[in-house]
């Protein structure tokens, strides 16, 4: 291709993006808003990723608390009555201990008086 | 895992999710606020119908978001634009279809060329003169008849390369052909046009 007729062909070309520019430049705002409309409207199909570890991380916590609230109450039992416990294993007599006032007096009472007890 | 590897770990699997999805959602919109008023031109005069063009470009819009907004954005342009030449020449094919179909039953319209009014359809132009609007407007309508009158790849091949801006690789994607068809196609296009326009677009 002779170089003038390159020039030419791209003169050709340029005027025509140009025309083509300027008709693009002058559209009119209804075709404009229609244009924005089907933007959004398509933008709106857009898939985002779901959220898979919700549901899962919900049902592990529910477990949890299941766990803690089943557990919650040996608690308590383990700790609070250790001394009821002492007494169960204890070789002495419960009566012993439903009296021990009485044999804390008559401790007291041997070692002070002369054994004149009763 | 401790706890500084534990956070690390959420916050690899988690936040950039939704960012990286926000940031797509932008680009995506960026783009097509970018390339939709000369799609809809291009459209229009593969159609020679405003509101046909409109839908056909609002179509290739949500087809390129369902189906390829998860490709580099580098990648849209032949995409979009494949999709848009596909919808335009499928809606030739239901014209032609529907052509017959009126002309068997006698009902047969007149095309909408001669009524068609590129002055109507492409009015308020900023900061020029009436007689320079007239002249554009008379230039940009003998040109979209020039290039509408080319065969069909002759006109996708120019519209894509000289509107658009396409370079061959792109243009031969979204067209689907090869670059060697794109430069032949483009050529005969290109002295077509400078042939049946004559001097005045010398």
């Amino acid at each position: 291709m002779k170089k003038e007729e390159a020039q030419a062909e791209q003169a050709f070309v340029e005027r025509a993006k140009q025309a083509f520019d300027q008709s693009v430049d002058g559209l009119d705002a209804a075709s404009l808003s229609r244009l924005n409309r089907g933007r959004q409207a398509a933008l709106a199909k857009i898939e985002r990723p779901r959220q898979l570890w919700l549901p899962a991380a919900g049902a592990a916590a529910a477990v949890l608390l299941a766990v803690v609230m089943l557990r919650g109450p040996e608690v308590d039992v383990i700790a609070a009555p250790a001394s009821d416990l002492e007494i169960l294993l204890s070789e002495d007599s419960i009566d012993m201990f439903e009296e021990l006032e009485f044999y804390s007096w008559l401790d007291v009472a041997e070692l002070e008086g002369d054994g004149d007890v009763g | 895992m401790t706890a500084d590897t534990a956070v690390f770990a959420v916050s690899c699997t988690v936040k950039p999710t939704g960012a990286r999805t926000l940031h797509k959602e932008r680009q995506l919109e960026q783009f097509l606020a970018d390339v939709e008023r000369r799609a809809l031109r291009i459209a229009e005069i593969g159609v020679r119908d405003r509101d046909e063009a409109l839908d056909l470009v609002q179509d290739a819009m949500i087809k390129l978001v369902k189906n390829y907004s998860n490709r580099h954005e580098g990648e849209w342009p032949p995409l979009f634009y494949r999709i848009l030449q596909n919808g335009v020449r499928d809606w030739h094919r239901r014209q032609g279809v529907r052509n017959r179909v009126m002309v068997w039953f006698q009902k047969a319209k007149k095309t909408d060329d001669s009524d068609y009014d590129v002055i109507a359809a492409a009015p308020d132009p900023v900061g020029r003169s009436p007689d320079e609007e007239l002249q554009n407007s008379e230039a940009m309508q003998d040109m979209e008849s020039a290039v509408h009158d080319l065969p069909t790849r002759q006109r996708e091949a120019f519209m894509l390369r000289t509107f658009e801006g396409l370079d061959v690789a792109a243009t031969a994607i979204a067209m689907g052909c090869s670059e060697g068809s794109v430069k032949t196609h483009y050529s005969r296009a290109v002295h077509t046009l400078r042939d049946r326009l004559g001097e005045h677009w010398q």
